[in-house]
């Protein structure tokens, strides 16, 4: 067993788990986080998909000693009590999601993306969410909500 | 901002811990609660729905991801179970040995085939074992379950579990499979368990009269759908013999009388519970391990959940069928189809699952949307020691269609016919009968493919005779001639 001290969603948490505890299993498991999904475990379907330390990280790939001291922030960090963030708000919108199991993954990455890369383009866009995998959707209306998040975020600056 | 943990949270942690020393536990993080606006659809008001974006009611918690899996779920004192692959395609089990799994520290529960009370299930033919007790059929089969306080200790007792086989000669190739003298994959029975034939008027006079017959030869691959969420189940058998089952089943009533029939308790005492289904495109319409999570669950006395692994997903659950096809096809000199025959094999893998419907549905669209007076179709499904295939979005109808427009096109080609024009000469109308003689209505194939022409500029690009109009022209028949849309 190890101790791990990290701060999730702004918060300090701390756990006591065996050492191949992964990231997302001390999310989903410890911290009853469950946002973060586990699809194929290899790092391969982007459905664990959270940010550490600014970058988007396959979860199931990072065992708890590596995210030991750093930042996480998970899908449930995003909305506020009164509102949804910009990304789910578009999202929702633009009916982005359906059966929505890749949906917390892709909105992380598009996140990282956007704070990377305020104003993406379309490539770009496919680029960032390029490790995230999606049966449902074709991902059109995600590239169209995530553009969209962009431009309302760049004509909010614009105007402030 | 600090959550505080409250007294009730504590004491439940703390008997939690007692319980099982390592156990993972439940429930200790803050509540989430999102006091959002909340969108109301507004009821008995008509609204327009053509070119309206579609929202889903579900899309919120979805994106906040809020939205509760059956991975997500968990109960107190839930245990995990693992499967036991037996990794080897055609063989009779000689032992089983699972005392040392059992006697692992952590590990509630071990069973086999044996102590599945009906080791059959199916959709139609009930061929395929729960957990393979004296045959294997294909690698993926199970052959024995483990139920263990944590995932890692489940999946370090499947290595302690000792399995003697007597490898057997799998069948592999389903043209092999299709001749009488070559061994049942269930023997005594012939490989071949579906068959269908469809006459149309008559082929030979047909040939007779064509110009040119053309032949064509075309395969498909074995197809896994990979939903996004691996199958899951979560079994509680009560204390009262009740069972409740979360599951990921797409059809639960379907499943609810296997569970019933494979565990010989009466429907009445088993509930179904069906939660959000990440991803199921056909691939989540049986039971998998639920009889065997049940079962553990009746010999633990705890909740048992049992995840697939992305690797179970593509060797134990079902695939879309693999299809080799034989197309002959008879044509005038301007193109016109006076006959066509059309053999299909089917590889069924080992187990029949939706096979039946998958082959009707391959046979009569494999002539394609097209009015052929002269027809011959026949196709047959066969059992061969590979993961067994079952339903999957258009059950037979897009690998048909990849066959018979790809024929058409080279059939174009070689008579040097544009392909629009070889398919409008020959496409359904209002009213044309369908090979299995139904009038069809509505039909808009032309209309269709004219429009999608202009849409996408066909003829300026099949003068540039660069190929890329030809692959539009085959998509635009794939969604309209069979409504495969997924």
């Amino acid at each position: 067993m190890m101790n791990v001290t990290l701060k999730v969603n702004g918060e300090t948490r701390t756990a006591s788990v065996p050492a191949e505890t992964t990231l997302l299993k001390l999310l989903r498991e410890s911290f009853n986080l469950t946002g973060a999904k586990l699809g194929c475990d290899v790092g391969d379907c982007g459905a664990c998909t959270v940010i550490v330390d600014g970058l988007p990280v396959n979860s199931c790939l990072m065992l708890v000693n590596q995210a030991d001291g750093r930042e996480v922030l998970t899908i449930e960090g995003l909305a506020s009590t009164d509102r949804l963030h910009p990304l789910q708000k578009v999202f929702e919108d633009f009916g982005s999601l359906q059966c929505g199991f890749c949906g917390p993954g892709i909105i992380m990455s598009a996140k990282a993306l956007l704070d990377d890369n305020p104003s993406p383009t379309v490539p770009e866009i496919r680029d960032a969410l390029g490790g995230n995998l999606c049966r449902c959707t074709g991902y059109a209306k995600m590239i169209e909500a995530i553009l969209s998040a962009a431009g309302a975020r760049e004509t909010a600056d614009k105007s402030a | 901002m600090e959550k505080k943990t409250t007294v009730a949270e504590k004491n439940r942690l703390e008997t939690l811990l007692q319980d099982d020393g390592v156990v993972q536990t439940p429930a200790m993080g803050p509540l989430v609660t999102y006091p959002l606006e909340i969108v109301v659809p507004e009821v008995r008001h008509q609204t327009p729905a053509v070119g309206q974006r579609a929202t889903r009611p579900d899309c919120r918690l979805h994106g906040l991801g809020q939205t509760k899996y059956i991975d997500d779920m968990t109960f107190p004192g839930m245990l995990y179970a693992r499967i036991k692959r037996a990794g080897i395609a055609s063989a009779r089990i000689k032992s089983i040995d699972t005392s040392e799994a059992e006697a692992m520290p952590g590990v509630v529960a071990v069973i086999t085939g044996r102590d599945i009370p009906c080791n059959s299930f199916g959709p139609s033919l009930k061929d395929q074992p729960v957990l393979a007790d004296t045959r294997v059929f294909h690698a993926g089969d199970g052959v024995a379950a483990v139920a263990a306080v944590t995932e890692q200790i489940a999946n370090d007792a499947l290595l302690k579990i000792k399995v003697e086989y007597e490898a057997l000669t799998p069948v592999l190739d389903p043209l092999e499979s299709l001749k009488l003298e070559t061994p049942g994959v269930h023997a005594p029975s012939a490989n071949i368990y579906g068959s269908k034939v469809i006459k149309k008027g008559d082929v030979a006079k047909g040939f007779a009269e064509s110009d040119h017959i053309f032949e064509g030869h075309f395969r498909t691959q074995m197809v896994e759908h990979v939903p996004l969420e691996p199958h899951s189940t979560i079994a509680m058998w009560d204390a009262n013999g009740r069972l409740s089952i979360y599951s990921t089943l797409g059809r639960i009533t379907l499943g609810r009388a296997d569970v019933a029939r494979t565990l010989g308790i009466p429907m009445s005492r088993i509930r179904m519970i069906a939660t959000i289904v990440g991803g199921n495109f056909g691939g989540k319409n049986e039971i998998t391990t639920e009889p065997v999570l049940a079962l553990l669950s009746k010999k633990t006395g705890r909740p048992v959940k049992g995840t697939f692994t992305r690797s179970e997903e593509f060797i134990a659950s079902t695939t879309r069928h693999p299809l080799i096809m034989d197309y002959k096809t008879g044509v005038t000199k301007e193109g016109k189809i006076l006959a066509r025959k059309v053999r299909l094999v089917l590889d069924g893998g080992a187990y029949c699952s939706w096979s039946e419907t998958t082959l009707g549905k391959a046979c009569i669209l494999s002539a394609g949307p097209y009015n052929i007076e002269n027809l011959h179709a026949e196709a047959f499904v066969v059992y061969t020691n590979k993961t067994m295939t079952g339903a999957m979005r258009g059950f037979g109808a897009p690998q048909v269609c990849f066959a018979y427009e790809s024929h058409m096109d080279d059939i174009a080609t070689a008579l040097n016919i544009d392909p629009l024009d070889i398919r409008l000469l020959n496409a359904f109308d209002e009213g044309s009968l369908s090979p299995t003689g139904q009038t069809l209505q509505s039909v808009v194939v032309r209309e269709s493919l004219l429009r999608a022409a202009e849409r996408f500029g066909w003829h300026a690009k099949s003068n540039a005779s660069d190929g890329a109009g030809a692959g539009a022209i085959v998509a635009s028949k794939t969604t309209k001639g069979n409504g495969v849309r997924s």
